[in-house]
């Protein structure tokens, strides 16, 4: 499944809309900031039911976040030995350059600008798939 | 009157070397005072006397101590000292007392006197009046440090200036890129919203409906435009940029294939070589060439294909790049405004552009240290030019 980590509403219709195109997409579960992304992943308070917020093999995450920085929560995730096989796609509204570095230097997956394109998207969970075979 | 050259021995007007000794003497303007090593003054000249205020008869027979202030006592028992051991002193800088308790500043010589034997029975002490040289020298001294005192304020201003100005820089680069990211975020969504109305509901929408969602879609790509350009034109300032030998013909070439709008299939670019090299920022000099071709592929006339002439003129010491294309022309009253910030020459519809490229080409010449300019009739096209400094002067 799928973590997105977006404060946005209308960043949020964008991505499902974008995924809305494609047929046998994984399910999505959304945060709306960095400190609940990090209670998600953590299993803290409400989240520790694994069967209902199962850890993700996908994060979309966005940058701008309020509490913690998509940074912070990139920068932990990858520290986290447990999470190391998670797909981390930081997609953002950035057109810095140096957002794209400082991203793929702590160990992003991938970097997207906004607004996700379903072809994009399409690729992600295709080779997602084919890595789990 | 005789003058010295027709003067001969047996007409010395000094008749002998004795007498002539005690004219130079009697005649320096220097205090010429003569002491026993006991200190007592033997001699006293005029000089001695215009100094120091002793008439001879005053001073001579008296201990040299009556000329020491106070604090400077001891400095005659280290002269007589060194007198004794046959050294002389030489231009020591000191104080003396006058006879009416004033001080004046000296500049001493004293040398031994030696009898027939060779025996030191004295000093012979030579004193000459520094007061004016002091004097000159204490300003001196305060007008240095005035001096410095001034430039190191000038320096700490400087350093504040500039810190303020580096600040001021910074906070614009902070907000001019939160500004953008935050126009940005809604327009985003604005296109999104539309594109996905047009989407879910084609079908149940009629041809005006179609057309005003388009037209949605069309102004939120304009305003995306626009917030890239104003982030592109602010950040121009505060960017660094260093010039130095560029191959012009390189230059285009990247900027050519850096942007799809440029490809063979879009623009013709016709070079006539050779093109001379420029003191140039190539960041800098993709980025206005980038938009004086941009404006070339805008405006053109309906279904003319776009072409553009890139040559170069040696004015100088400086080198002008010039790029014609074979557009609508800009009138020579707009001439003067185009390169101003949201200035467009053309307000029809049916010309995109956002009135930044100009600016942006403008301010990127600019901080290259060139000028950037345009000749054009107002309907044979624009002939831009961007002028530069040559490398080889």
């Amino acid at each position: 499944m799928i973590l997105l980590v977006e404060d946005d509403d209308d960043d949020v219709f964008l991505m499902e809309f974008a995924m809305s195109k494609i047929s046998d997409k994984p399910p999505m579960l959304r945060v709306s900031n960095g400190q609940e992304a990090l209670d998600y992943l953590k299993g803290l308070d409400k989240y520790a039911d694994r069967t209902v917020y199962p850890l993700p093999e996908i994060i979309f995450l966005d940058l701008k976040l309020p509490f913690v920085h998509g940074f912070e929560v990139l920068k932990w995730i990858k520290s986290q030995p447990a999470l190391q096989d998670i797909h981390v796609t930081v997609i953002t509204g950035s057109l810095e350059d140096v957002d794209r570095e400082v991203a793929l230097r702590l160990g992003a997956n991938a970097f997207h600008s906004k607004p996700p394109e379903t072809e994009f998207l399409r690729r992600v969970f295709t080779s997602m798939r084919d890595k789990s075979k | 009157m005789k003058t010295a050259a027709a003067c001969k021995t047996n007409e010395d007007p000094f008749e002998s070397l004795t007498n002539r000794y005690n004219a130079i003497i009697e005649s320096s303007d220097d205090a010429i005072i003569s002491k026993n090593l006991d200190g007592i003054i033997q001699s006293w000249n005029p000089a001695a006397q215009r100094i120091f205020g002793y008439a001879p008869e005053e001073a001579i027979g008296k201990p040299i101590l009556m000329l020491m202030p106070p604090e400077r006592e001891n400095e005659e028992a280290a002269i007589l000292e060194r007198i004794r051991n046959g050294e002389r002193i030489q231009h020591y800088e000191t104080v003396r007392r006058r006879k009416n308790g004033s001080l004046v500043d000296i500049s001493l010589s004293v040398s031994p006197l030696k009898d027939a034997t060779g025996t030191v029975v004295g000093a012979s002490k030579i004193a000459r009046d520094i007061t004016e040289n002091v004097r000159i020298r204490k300003q001196l001294e305060q007008a240095r440090s005035e001096l410095d005192a001034n430039t190191a304020e000038l320096e700490r201003r400087i350093k504040e200036r500039t810190s303020s100005l580096n600040e001021a820089i910074l906070q614009m680069q902070e907000f001019s890129y939160t500004v953008s990211h935050d126009l940005r975020s809604p327009v985003r969504a604005i296109k999104g919203y539309a594109t996905a109305v047009l989407d879910m509901y084609l079908g149940r929408l009629d041809e005006k409906g179609i057309e005003h969602l388009n037209s949605i879609i069309r102004c939120s790509l304009r305003m995306e435009k626009l917030i890239r350009d104003v982030l592109t034109y602010s950040r121009i300032n505060a960017a660094k940029s260093e010039s130095v030998e560029t191959n012009v013909e390189k230059v285009i070439s990247e900027t050519l294939l850096n942007y799809d709008e440029f490809k063979p299939s879009k623009l013709n670019v016709a070079l006539q070589r050779p093109l001379l090299p420029v003191m140039a920022n190539e960041t800098f000099l993709i980025q206005s060439l980038a938009n004086l071709l941009s404006n070339a592929v805008k405006f053109v006339a309906p279904g003319t294909a776009p072409k553009v002439e890139i040559w170069t003129e040696r004015r100088g010491d400086r080198i002008r790049i010039f790029v014609k294309d074979n557009g609508i022309g800009i009138k020579k009253e707009h001439q003067g405004r185009i390169f101003g910030l949201f200035e467009r020459a053309h307000q029809d519809k049916s010309y995109e552009g956002t009135g930044v490229g100009l600016a942006i080409a403008r301010k990127s010449v600019e901080k290259m240290a060139g000028t950037i300019g345009i000749e054009s009739d107002g309907i044979n096209g624009c002939a831009f030019w961007i002028e530069l400094a040559s490398p080889t002067g």
